[in-house]
């Protein structure tokens, strides 16, 4: 699991081009739309084709995705879960 | 009127009022993240910009090392921006997505209008004014004089002009501001600085 | 100031081949919109306005089709005078045949068709982009640049495009309803709208003049509507100030209404606090679809028939209110004296752009 949140938050850099942060800098637990990360409505969509580029998960409607992209661990959960 | 301050850009330098200022070196992957960290800015915003407000938005601090914005009110000046090859890069990003990776990125979509640039600009600057951008052949001087007398016209205090390219061939920004003095425009003053 | 006047030169849409067809159309509020299938990105059927006679070379065609009824209205007196001017209104132009390039078609077609003495303009500013174009023409003939200026406001449905709006989750998988409390997101649709501003009135029976006009960016984010409404407001109140009308004086109110949430959400609380909520009003996305850089000018052009005929249209797909503020959305077709017009607009990259239209007694 702690490598699947890893792996995570490298690819939510990648995919929403926070060039300005490591790894590090995100912390599981920590909400992502809060004010830290400055994230908006169009990371929120980004995350919909990280969830189906990456593992294959599929979310038809983007108010679902509010509770599942809360922060790493949420995410995390929801991969966990979903795969196979 | 005068032009107050110009700022060009391109992969190998940045001119500010006609002066080279730094000589790019090209080493790392992307020109544009080299200026960034030559202005040592803060502004986390920039990596998610395509590369017309990139250049936009590096133009624009290159004005500031001169010049103090700061001093217009919020809807004082008008942005008239400008190029001919629209938003290919972002246009070509979004192609290939769903051309040749089945995928469709909204933050890639976004950026295929090419005036999304001046609504990064007026974000950053928290200018509420009016703001238009143009497809034109080529850069056309003539063409910012005619579009600055319309804004003096209203009273507009300046104008923040731009040609801002970004093609497979070539990556060019030209930007300037131009102050409003008793709404009279000396055309052969802009000509000659731009010769 | 020196008067301007803006009369109709052509409007092809799904509706219709001639201002007289679409207007016909709209008395009987039918919609352009339907389902095509398999048009997604995941093979959805989205509701689309398309105009079906058009097979191929979307832009280029449409742009040709709406030629005709232009030239049938003005002659080569005003199209081919060097003191005409033409400003073009589109967000994407031919992109249907990117990576090619999109925009250089609507030179070669106006120069060889009309023999234009001047070269076009283009505006590309989003949603926008058909009420900056008519400010700009208006701009012009102020200035005494031009006598005529032909503002052509065109956009077709393309794959890129329908594409872009589905990764936003912007798309309605019914007609899209604006307003309305059951809204789900914007129908894309494709058409052309031409209007002639001049300093004189040029043979037509229907003039109306151009008070004034302005735009204003919300400086807050690059697609997502302010939920202030801050951009909409400012661009409101300065077209007021310009116009030196009042408020009351308006009596219709042509709005942007996309029929996303966000949106008309926005556009609600914009017009509740210009206090302009009572006034009539509706959205022509549920006829039209969402035309992009065409809208600006082809319900600009609705709004002049509003005035000439005394039409106040259905807003088609509202019936139930579904926004924060109340507005005065037209339920049903009504005739009505109207004499003043407000035309706003909305769109990407925060910008907002609004323009007053008087009718012109003959």
């Amino acid at each position: 699991m702690s490598e699947l949140k890893e792996t995570l938050k490298a690819q939510i850099i990648e995919q929403l081009n926070l060039e300005n942060l490591t790894v590090a800098d995100i912390k599981d637990d920590q909400p992502l739309f809060g004010d830290e990360l400055g994230l908006d409505s169009i990371d929120a969509l980004e995350f919909i084709v990280l969830l189906e580029q990456n593992y294959g998960l599929k979310i038809s409607n983007p108010s679902e995705g509010k509770d599942i992209f809360h922060s790493v661990n949420t995410l995390a959960a929801f991969i966990e879960k979903n795969k196979n | 009127m005068s032009i107050v301050t110009s700022c060009k850009l391109n992969a190998s330098s940045l001119i500010i009022n006609n002066q080279l200022i730094h000589t790019i070196s090209g080493d790392t992957i992307d020109w544009k993240r080299e200026l960034y960290n030559f202005y040592s800015k803060d502004y986390p915003k920039f990596h998610k910009m395509d590369p017309l407000a990139k250049m936009a938005f590096l133009g624009i601090l290159g004005i500031e090392k001169t010049t103090d914005l700061s001093v217009y009110d919020d809807n004082e000046v008008s942005m008239i921006f400008a190029n001919k090859t629209s938003s290919y890069k972002s246009d070509s990003n979004h192609f290939e997505n769903y051309t040749k990776k089945n995928l469709i990125s909204p933050s890639d979509f976004v950026y295929t209008l090419p005036n999304i640039l001046t609504g990064e600009l007026a974000i950053y600057l928290k200018w509420y004014g009016e703001n238009c951008f143009y497809i034109l052949e080529k850069f056309d001087l003539d063409f910012y004089i005619e579009q600055i007398e319309i804004a003096f016209s209203k009273g507009k205090k300046a104008c923040l002009c731009g040609w801002v390219e970004s093609s497979d061939k070539s990556e060019d920004l030209i930007i300037f501001i131009i102050e409003n003095q008793n709404n009279k425009i000396n055309k052969e003053e802009i000509y000659s600085y731009f010769k | 100031m020196k008067d301007v006047f803006i009369t109709y030169g052509s409007l092809v849409t799904p509706l219709g081949s001639s201002v007289q067809e679409n207007l016909d159309a709209l008395k009987t509020n039918v919609s352009g919109v339907k389902v095509v299938s398999n048009s997604g990105f995941k093979g959805e059927n989205w509701p689309l306005a398309k105009i079906d006679t058009i097979t191929e070379n979307r832009f280029s065609t449409l742009l040709l089709n709406s030629l005709i009824e232009l030239k049938s209205n003005f002659d080569n007196a005003i199209l081919q005078s060097e003191k005409t001017l033409f400003i073009i209104s589109t967000t994407k132009a031919d992109i249907e045949n990117f990576p090619e390039d999109t925009f250089s078609v609507i030179n070669e077609v106006l120069y060889s068709e009309l023999g234009i003495k001047n070269k076009p303009i283009i505006v590309s500013n989003a949603c926008i982009s058909g009420v900056l174009a008519i400010n700009l023409a208006a701009d012009y003939i102020r200035l005494e640049k031009f006598i005529d200026v032909i503002v052509v406001g065109i956009d077709v449905v393309s794959e890129f495009v329908i594409n872009g709006f589905q990764s936003l989750f912007a798309l309605s998988d019914e007609i899209a309803r604006p307003f309305d409390k059951t809204r789900k997101g914007i129908s894309l649709g494709e058409g052309v709208g031409i209007v002639l501003l001049s300093s004189n009135k040029r043979n037509s029976n229907f003039h109306a003049k151009y008070i004034n006009g302005s735009s204003s960016n919300d400086a807050n984010h690059i697609s997502g509507p302010s939920r202030t409404g801050e951009g909409l407001v400012r661009s409101i109140n300065e077209t007021l100030k310009r116009s030196n009308i009042e408020k009351n004086t308006i009596n219709f109110i042509s709005a942007h209404g996309t029929g996303t949430l966000y949106n008309d959400e926005m556009e609600s609380i914009a017009f509740q606090r210009t206090e302009l909520n009572t006034i009539p009003m509706n959205s022509l996305k549920g006829y039209f679809g969402h035309t992009l850089g065409a809208a600006g000018v082809i319900e600009t052009i609705v709004s002049m028939l509003s005035m000439e005929h005394n039409i106040l249209f259905q807003s088609l797909g509202f019936s139930e209110v579904g926004t924060t503020e109340k507005l005065n959305l037209i339920e049903k077709n009504e005739f009505h004296e109207i004499n003043c017009v407000l035309k706003t607009a909305s769109g990407f990259g925060g910008g907002n752009a609004s323009l007053i239209l008087v009718k012109e007694v003959k």
